[in-house]
């Protein structure tokens, strides 16, 4: 068989060290379908992802449709300038993650550890200016479950089942943050790996991975936005 | 080798991220200048897919991929279309479903309005079948 043959001289090829691109693992018959393996595999972790974060549109849905003049008042009392702009830090970040992308595909390793490093920025920064939205609620109140306790400028939230509003709004935007602390870790790993020189055009798997979480993180964001600021 | 992957152009990449913010512009002033009603919700989420399907499309190369990928997703949104469709049939018709009570729907809508002009101030009153004092009803009055 072809197949078996192929393998076979894998295998022996390895004896010297250079029979076959030094990334190639045994199980996988060329770097193609490696990395066709790998990448739906990550496709298929996306999807437990996308059921992770269903199950919290799925509430978020439920309590819109029986207390929607509660949920009018709490998505008031969130600023939609503070959710647009990021919205837009992370459809840049996007856009900086699929540029490393097609910089490695073209060989140039400087241009992704530069577009990779601007992904990172671009987290912190949305992550600094949630920080600003959290703490200002906080000051006044804000809290998810039974400490809900709308004081200031916030007294307006003392209505019923407004907490139901801000209980959804804490847990769906916090597992959103989680993941894009998640999200740092990795770009911080791809930079070290990319700077100790481990990707090339044939083999940038990581690269291609993480790119694919992160874009799975904004697509989250873009349904959270208009739900939670502005409906 | 791996010289078979698609290298998207810069120049779509570009283009694809304009129009992702035109659209994040497009649903700002939708939501906020334009009163769509009922419709608001709608609007919002129509947009919001299609910036996904941008997304999904251009930035995580479906379009360029292999079919299995694809197809991968795509049946995880079914099922999340399924999860959100057959709670919301639950949830949504919850009130009609469990109303058992011995009076009829508009005795019962007479009864409410009676109790609303009694408590004018009260906000967002929700009137359970406990609630009717019709004398034959079963369910203990305990405001006696």
């Amino acid at each position: 068989m072809a197949t078996q043959t192929q393998e076979t001289q894998d295998v022996q090829a390895h004896g010297d060290g250079h029979g076959h691109h030094e990334r190639l693992q045994h199980h996988f018959l060329s770097l193609d379908q490696q990395f066709g393996s790998a990448k739906l595999g990550m496709w298929l972790f996306l999807v437990t992802e996308l059921l992770l974060f269903s199950g919290m549109f799925v509430a978020f849905a439920v309590y819109l449709q029986w207390y929607p003049e509660a949920f009018a008042v709490g998505a008031e009392a969130l600023d939609w300038r503070m959710g647009l702009a990021n919205t837009i830090v992370l459809l840049a970040s996007s856009l900086t993650v699929a540029l490393s992308i097609h910089f490695i595909q073209k060989g140039n390793t400087k241009a992704m550890i530069t577009s990779l490093s601007a992904t990172l920025g671009l987290a912190v920064v949305f992550l600094v200016i949630k920080y600003f939205e959290y703490t200002d609620k906080f000051a006044n109140g804000i809290f998810p479950g039974e400490a809900f306790n709308p004081t200031g400028s916030y007294a307006f939230l003392d209505v019923p089942n407004a907490v139901q509003y801000f209980s959804i709004y804490y847990v769906m935007t916090g597992i959103h943050a989680v993941h894009v602390i998640v999200g740092m870790g990795l770009f911080a790993w791809l930079i070290y790996r990319a700077l100790r020189n481990h990707f090339s055009p044939e083999w940038y798997t990581p690269v291609e991975l993480g790119g694919l979480y992160w874009h799975f993180v904004d697509l989250i964001w873009i349904f959270l936005f208009p739900l939670l600021y502005l409906i | 080798m791996a010289q078979g992957h698609h290298i998207i152009p810069k120049k779509t990449l570009f283009s694809v991220f304009a129009t992702l913010i035109g659209l994040t512009i497009l649903t700002v002033i939708t939501a906020k200048g334009i009163d769509f009603g009922v419709l608001e919700i709608p609007v919002a989420l129509a947009i919001a897919s299609t910036k996904a399907v941008l997304v999904l499309v251009f930035f995580m190369a479906l379009k360029y991929d292999s079919r299995v990928n694809a197809l991968t997703i795509t049946v995880g949104v079914v099922f999340v279309g399924i999860f959100i469709i057959f709670t919301m049939l639950d949830t949504v018709f919850r009130g009609d479903l469990d109303n058992v009570s011995s009076i009829t729907i508009s005795q019962q809508e007479r009864e409410e309005e009676a109790l609303r002009a009694r408590e004018p101030d009260a906000e967002q009153l929700r009137v359970a079948p406990g609630d009717f004092m019709d004398g034959d009803d079963d369910a203990p009055d305990d405001e006696s």
